[in-house]
């Protein structure tokens, strides 16, 4: 499992937990991030500059440390 | 509130009208309250200058009237023709009070040129023999006709009227010579106008030694020395600080000048002067007038109250416009999309954007909306998508 994938899931658990509007807050990180959410699974080849974006968004909006 | 948006610059530009507006409104109001009390000062000096002249002449012709009753009759013009004083003075004697509590408060008879001494003076009676040597004297010698005007005396300054008296036979026996403080037409002009007025005497012309005596006898401070060239004569306020003029008498142009205006205490007043001359026509004093034009400046400082209260509230209504307009029409309709566009990006491939009107905005959004679907169709075909 890719560690992109390894995030996705960490905000979706998250966005679960506090029963958030998924759309809405998958979009900001999204966009933040500049990856659709939705390109992402399990065999999703590993960008370090694409997992940094990636994290930097969910600090940003979620509050998430990952 | 972020500094760099929209809505925070029109604020700010819309705050920038607001100070610009009051401003403007404080600096005209300023700029007009300036004019106008500099014409209402000058319209005082004008005012005054011809009710003076208007004192003057009436003055001049009440005195005119006395001496010409006097040289009719035959009494008096006999005592006179054959110089006995006491006779003379037993005559008019009576007359003077009455004279006197007119305005005419000096009164004599002088002899004939060329000697031309004071033969009586009902004002002092036991004075009598001196020779004047005065302008009017000289004139009146000459000419053999009445000579006016204003004299500056060693202790005072008048309005004096001097006309040859005639026996039975046309022949001059002698001079009547009659006159008014300047001093008391200011009172009158007070009564007149509301304004107050100081009658100011050149020192140059006048005697200190008399001016401290007079003072004495007319129980008055001795003011010789609260200014350098000039003494108040006479005013109408008990204040001093009102009358403060620094410049130089002779140097007042004829038709007046505007000097500046002041407050003293709640009181605003505007002050100008204007040259009093003499029968010889030097400058001797002048004539001060002060108008006190506190309700107008407050009457202005209400209105200018007004107009900033007015323009505060205009444009305080202005802004709530422009800014409920920019939201509605702007910020509201970029807002929704922004919110579709994330949607979309987050996988709500549903979230539509309407085109709400054909303005400008309406158009972005049409175009938007446009792309919307073309990106959601591009997504639909990703084979990623498909198989979830």
């Amino acid at each position: 499992m890719s560690q992109l994938y390894e995030i996705k899931l960490r905000i979706e658990a998250k966005i679960q937990a506090d029963k958030l509007d998924a759309n809405e807050v998958k979009g900001k990180i999204g966009l933040r991030a500049g990856k659709l959410l939705a390109f992402i699974s399990a065999d999703t080849p590993d960008d370090p500059a694409t997992v940094t974006k990636l994290k930097q968004a969910a600090k940003d909006v979620l509050n998430l440390a990952l | 509130m972020q500094w760099n948006s929209i809505r925070t610059k029109v604020l700010a530009a819309l705050l920038a009208c607001l100070t610009v507006g009051v401003g403007g409104i404080l600096a005209l109001m300023h700029y007009s309250f300036e004019r106008n009390s500099q014409a209402l000062a000058a319209e005082s000096i004008t005012g005054a200058q011809k009710l003076f002249s208007i004192l003057e002449t009436r003055e001049i012709s009440k005195m005119t009237a006395v001496g010409d009753t006097l040289a009719m009759n035959p009494q008096v013009r006999d005592a006179f023709a054959a110089k006995d004083r006491a006779r003379l003075l037993d005559l008019t004697a009576p007359l003077y009070p009455q004279l006197k509590s007119e305005g005419i408060t000096n009164w004599m008879f002088h002899t004939p040129e060329p000697d031309m001494v004071v033969f009586l003076r009902l004002h002092n009676s036991p004075k009598f023999g001196d020779a004047l040597n005065r302008f009017f004297d000289k004139q009146v010698a000459r000419t053999h006709a009445m000579v006016t005007g204003n004299e500056l005396a060693k202790a005072g300054f008048a309005v004096r009227i001097i006309q040859p008296f005639y026996d039975a036979q046309g022949v001059v026996t002698g001079y009547v010579e009659m006159g008014e403080e300047l001093g008391q037409f200011i009172h009158t002009m007070k009564s007149q106008t509301g304004s107050d007025y100081g009658l100011l005497l050149n020192k140059k012309f006048m005697d200190r030694q008399f001016w401290a005596d007079s003072s004495k006898v007319w129980k008055r401070r001795d003011n010789w020395d609260d200014n350098p060239g000039f003494v108040v004569a006479d005013k109408t306020s008990a204040s001093d600080s009102i009358f403060r003029f620094q410049g130089n008498l002779a140097t007042v142009p004829e038709q007046g000048e505007v000097l500046e205006r002041f407050q003293d205490g709640d009181s605003v007043f505007v002050r100008g002067i204007f040259p009093v001359r003499d029968a010889a026509g030097n400058t001797v004093g002048a004539m001060f007038v002060v108008r006190d034009i506190s309700s107008f400046y407050l009457a202005m400082r209400r209105t200018q109250r007004v107009l900033v209260l007015l323009t505060i509230v205009a444009l305080a209504l202005g802004t709530i416009a422009v800014l409920t307009l920019l939201t509605r029409l702007i910020f509201r309709r970029l807002d929704h999309i922004v919110v579709v566009a994330t949607r979309v990006v987050g996988g709500d491939y549903k979230s539509e954007i309407h085109v709400s009107s054909d303005d400008e905005v309406g158009q972005f959004e049409q175009l938007f909306e446009q792309f919307r679907r073309v990106f959601v169709d591009v997504l639909e075909h990703v084979p990623e998508l498909q198989q979830k």
